[in-house]
């Protein structure tokens, strides 16, 4: 017979936390368990699991979206670019052991540092509600996600090319000019290395790239001469990346 | 002088790192003879990024004259190739890899 119901103690290894998260998870409403009673104890479903595993993206859309969001599980959330580069450096460490990964590696994890960094550097002391960012991957899913609720693009490049008025003209400069919201800092380099990355250099394992940010949303691929930018359908302040590899 | 950029970590991104590591490194730099060699070995180093390298190496670039007497080490890690295109091409300069 199948086997319908997971322990917690299973979910957790299932999902590779710990009990304590699971139970945290619980309390934020981020992964609600099935009980008898109030008290009693929490069992999971198996797709339930599978499908939080799978919709890592969808927490973060969610995250960026609404109104008062509740608080990250810690295990995606970074304060500072402390916390975000110890992650990266362990993402690092797990992609290199990846037999394919074994040369693009370095390439993935030095786009995914250029993406976390302009959202703390573009929000440094002007976070309009949460500092920090959302930081997540699936390594089974090859998928790498990252999300501020910053100011975005647009109102961080204004500041130094007010003329800018939508949220496509600000993303299509931030992925190819040399051009700081920090100005007179030299900077604004990351996103260019980003699309250089994605579009030219990496054939060894060939990207993608969704990037949104305000109603705005890039799309990128190994060998794209030009930018594919088009409308989302939801519009939040901040930016939203999802690398596959 | 070689310049063994794993000292200052296996992942060298951000700028406020890079910032961090020239300061720290700057002390060393004033004992450099005018006419002396300045190599960087990349070797030990995972993931190279233009945020971390535009804060180190664009000023050791410019450190007395312009990249003269400065040279790469050849890395087969493809982050760092990547990182010192970007350089160039947004510094319009040209870094020296070593034969």
């Amino acid at each position: 017979m199948t086997k319908k119901l997971f322990k917690i103690s299973e979910a957790a290894e299932f999902l590779g936390v710990s009990i304590d998260t699971l139970r945290r998870w619980d309390k934020n409403d981020l992964l609600k368990p099935i009980r008898a009673s109030v008290g009693s104890y929490r069992y999971y479903k198996k797709e339930d699991l599978e499908l939080f595993l799978n919709d890592i993206f969808v927490m973060a859309k969610k995250w960026v979206l609404v109104e008062n969001p509740k608080e990250l599980a810690s295990e995606f959330y970074c304060v500072d670019s402390q916390t975000f580069q110890s992650r990266l450096n362990k993402l690092g460490q797990q992609l290199e052991n990846i037999n394919d990964l074994e040369k693009s590696f370095s390439l993935i994890t030095s786009i995914t540092g250029e993406i976390g960094n302009n959202s703390f550097d573009h929000n440094l002391g002007s976070w309009p509600d949460i500092q920090g960012i959302l930081f997540a991957y699936d390594l089974n899913k090859r998928k790498i996600i990252l999300a501020d609720r910053g100011q975005g693009i647009l109102k961080t490049l204004k500041k130094v090319r007010p003329t800018l008025a939508t949220d496509s003209d600000a993303l299509e400069v931030s992925f190819t000019e040399i051009i700081s919201g920090r100005f007179p800092e030299n900077r604004g380099n990351g996103l260019k290395y980003v699309r250089k990355v994605v579009s030219e250099i990496n054939k060894l394992t060939p990207l993608t790239l969704y990037f949104q940010s305000g109603s705005a949303v890039l799309n990128l691929k190994y060998g794209d001469l030009a930018l594919d930018i088009s409308e989302s359908d939801f519009l939040f302040h901040g930016c939203l990346a999802l690398i596959s590899f | 002088m070689t310049i063994q950029l794993k000292k200052f970590g296996n992942t060298l991104i951000s700028r406020q790192n890079g910032r961090e590591a020239w300061l720290a490194f700057n002390y060393q730099l004033q004992n450099v003879k005018p006419d002396e060699s300045i190599r960087v070995d990349f070797d030990g180093v995972d993931t190279f990024s233009p945020s971390w390298a535009d804060e180190f190496l664009t000023p050791l670039f410019r450190f007395r004259s312009d990249g003269k007497r400065l040279k790469l080490k050849k890395s087969d890690n493809l982050s760092v190739g990547a990182t010192v295109d970007t350089l160039e091409e947004v510094n319009k300069i040209k870094f020296k890899w070593e034969i």
